[in-house]
């Protein structure tokens, strides 16, 4: 029993970094049309920029920080200087998936000569405990949930009750109304890569700090999680995926006690691949996945 | 240039070959972005592997473990090879082709693709998990022996005598009616159905296809080189053979036999090509370990993007099919539209 009671616990710190990831993901996805497929590797990238900053002996908060606004900027270049040119020149979806992963295979390779193969983990006490029942959670775990729902919280002010973020949900609906409408839409579409950047370079240092080690090879992984909890949730909805990724964070935990650790992956891919055959809209799209490629 | 390297460039060229080919036939003419090609190709090697190789109790073979070990005779693990690819498309296929808009079916067999790589490399018994299989018996090796240059000339010409095969059979699908009504789903799905076309139809079968000739260059693979392992068919592997395919000419045949020589057989001698030691003013420069095998991949990438930006349609680009009897059209004027996205 309290194995699992230990299991709900990390399920809970998992929950938290897959929807960091997720809701950045499906934001790119849902305002500006893009399966951005290089977004583990921005990650992985924003987990190594903290990384050196931690081992310079700054604290691994300041480097989450910093991990952030790589994560921003680097994403808001990639807009910039690859994908907004080819979606200009009126590329097909499918043509951007294969763009978006030739970007990927370049970071990748181009991090691998920097950073090595080898694993690496931030120098960062985990911190004091604190029992609540059987679940057992670390100071750092505590953090990472509260970054989390602080995120959360603030995604949902964002997009409620801000002109910013009315103006991005009016781009995602419709881009060439929003636009006749005096939507600055070229810039919102920057602030959304600015922001889901932001929240993939944060999900990507608390992915590895809540890991006892990361590798380079660890960005697949981590865009497969993000992509099942944004694809369970219905591609594209913000709280959808915010759901996909308790369901997701809380299953693979939960399987990961039950049987091997190893396959957590392989249980969120099953999760995927039901999704796709019962509900290929997800949770909560009405369309989704079923609409036409435009 | 000795026997034994001239007989690796050209069957790994066939097996490239044949391998595009395939791709093509999905990606080229049907529109299907099949980013899980290369699970099919190891499906085909694998199978091959069980089926020549003797069972894992037997000496020598002890080291692995493994299903299977049948001991078949030449031809057979071939066809098995590329019956396996065959039979593992019909379950992905229909998960994957049957609901799913085009962009989600590339993600999802991506995501196909890492998975079952990890679920290979973790569950041991199945395929002897990340150490993959070795000592896989070469066809005929009782009647021909493997260490001579005669063996190496008999497998060119087996590999030849599929490239062959293959070549014939994606020609005669791309001018069939059959190949008219991929493109035209490729081109306009929805007019295609409106025809009558069945395109969860076309693109299962296309799908299948593919999936046999892809488990047959996995299964010509594995006899020539002897092992398999998962860190053989990794993801970006198939990711070569896409860039192979877009730079050859999507939908053009001779591009993808174009792609595959330029692609994955050109990089991979380039690179052979490089000195392990530059000499740069006079001081010996090492390039650190794995820096030029990151760097090829750099190259991959940067090779399908600007085919994309600059000449999407290829070195060969598909030829425009026209029929005797078509209106001819003198020079119709571009007619710019509008995009509305």
């Amino acid at each position: 029993m309290s194995l699992f009671a230990a299991a709900f616990g990390f399920g809970l710190v998992s929950m938290s970094v897959i929807a960091l990831a997720a809701v950045g993901f499906t934001m790119q996805f849902g305002i500006t049309n893009m399966i951005n497929l290089a977004y583990g590797e921005v990650m992985i990238s924003s987990a190594y920029v903290a990384y050196y900053i931690n081992r310079a002996g700054i604290s691994i908060w300041i480097g989450m920080l910093a991990g952030a606004a790589f994560g921003a900027v680097f994403s808001f270049l990639l807009n910039r200087i690859v994908y907004a040119p080819f979606q200009r020149k009126g590329t097909s979806l499918l043509g951007m998936v294969i763009v978006s992963l030739a970007v990927s295979l370049m970071i990748a390779n181009l991090l691998l000569p920097i950073v090595s193969y080898n694993s690496v983990s931030y120098h960062q006490s985990s911190g004091g405990l604190l029992r609540v029942g059987g679940i057992i959670l670390t100071a750092n775990q505590i953090v990472i949930i509260g970054v989390a729902v602080v995120v959360m919280l603030g995604i949902h002010g964002l997009l409620t009750y801000t002109r910013l973020g009315k103006a991005m949900r009016a781009t995602a609906a419709n881009p060439t109304l929003a636009r006749n409408c005096g939507i600055p839409t070229k810039r919102v579409v920057d602030a959304v890569w600015l922001i889901t950047g932001g929240l993939c370079g944060l999900a990507g240092v608390v992915a590895a700090l809540n890991s006892d080690s990361f590798a380079i090879a660890s960005g697949a992984g981590f865009l497969i999680t993000a992509l099942a909890a944004a694809v369970l949730g219905g591609a594209g909805q913000p709280y959808g995926a915010m759901i996909g990724a308790v369901i997701i964070g809380m299953v693979t935990e939960l399987s990961a006690a039950s049987f091997s650790p190893e396959y957590k992956d392989v249980v969120a891919f099953g999760i995927l691949v039901l999704v796709m055959v019962l509900r290929p809209q997800g949770l909560l799209a009405k369309r989704g996945a079923l609409a036409a490629a435009g | 240039m000795n026997t034994y390297y001239a007989a690796n460039l050209l069957v790994y060229a066939g097996v490239d070959i044949i391998a595009c080919l395939a791709l093509n036939l999905q990606f080229g003419v049907s529109g299907i972005v099949n980013f899980s090609f290369i699970v099919f190709q190891a499906a085909g090697a694998y199978a091959a592997a069980v089926l020549s190789m003797p069972p894992h109790t037997a000496s020598g073979y002890e080291f692995q473990l493994y299903v299977g070990g049948f001991q078949l005779p030449f031809p057979l693990p071939w066809i098995g090879g590329a019956l396996a690819g065959g039979l593992l498309s019909i379950p992905v296929g229909l998960v994957v082709l049957r609901k799913l808009r085009s962009d989600y079916q590339a993600i999802a067999l991506l995501v196909t693709s890492i998975i079952a790589n990890t679920v290979i490399t973790n569950a041991r018994p199945f395929l002897n998990g990340a150490a993959g299989l070795a000592l896989v018996p070469q066809p005929l090796q009782d009647q021909i022996d493997p260490g001579t240059d005669w063996y190496q000339y008999f497998y060119i010409g087996l590999t030849a005598v599929c490239v062959v095969l293959v070549w014939f059979v994606a020609s005669r699908i791309v001018n069939s009616p059959f190949g008219r009504s991929l493109r035209a789903m490729r081109d306009h799905e929805l007019a295609a159905s409106a025809l009558g076309k069945n395109p969860v139809a076309l693109k299962m079968t296309i799908f299948i296809v593919g999936g046999v000739i892809a488990g047959l260059s996995g299964a010509i693979l594995v006899g020539f080189i002897m092992l398999w392992a998962p860190s053989v068919w990794l993801f970006p592997e198939t990711i070569i053979l896409f860039a192979a395919v877009i730079v050859g000419g999507r939908g053009n045949n001779m591009g993808a036999v174009l792609g595959a020589l330029l692609v994955p057989v050109g990089f991979e001698e380039v690179t052979r090509l490089l000195p392990s030691e530059f000499n740069m003013l006079g001081f010996a420069i090492t390039p650190p370990v794995g820096l030029i095998p990151a760097l090829q991949w750099v190259a991959i990438g940067l090779l399908i993007i600007g085919f994309l930006w600059f000449r999407p349609e290829g070195v060969r680009p598909e030829p425009r099919h026209v029929f005797d009897g078509a209106p001819v059209v003198p020079d119709a004027p571009e007619v710019e539209l509008v995009r509305t996205a």
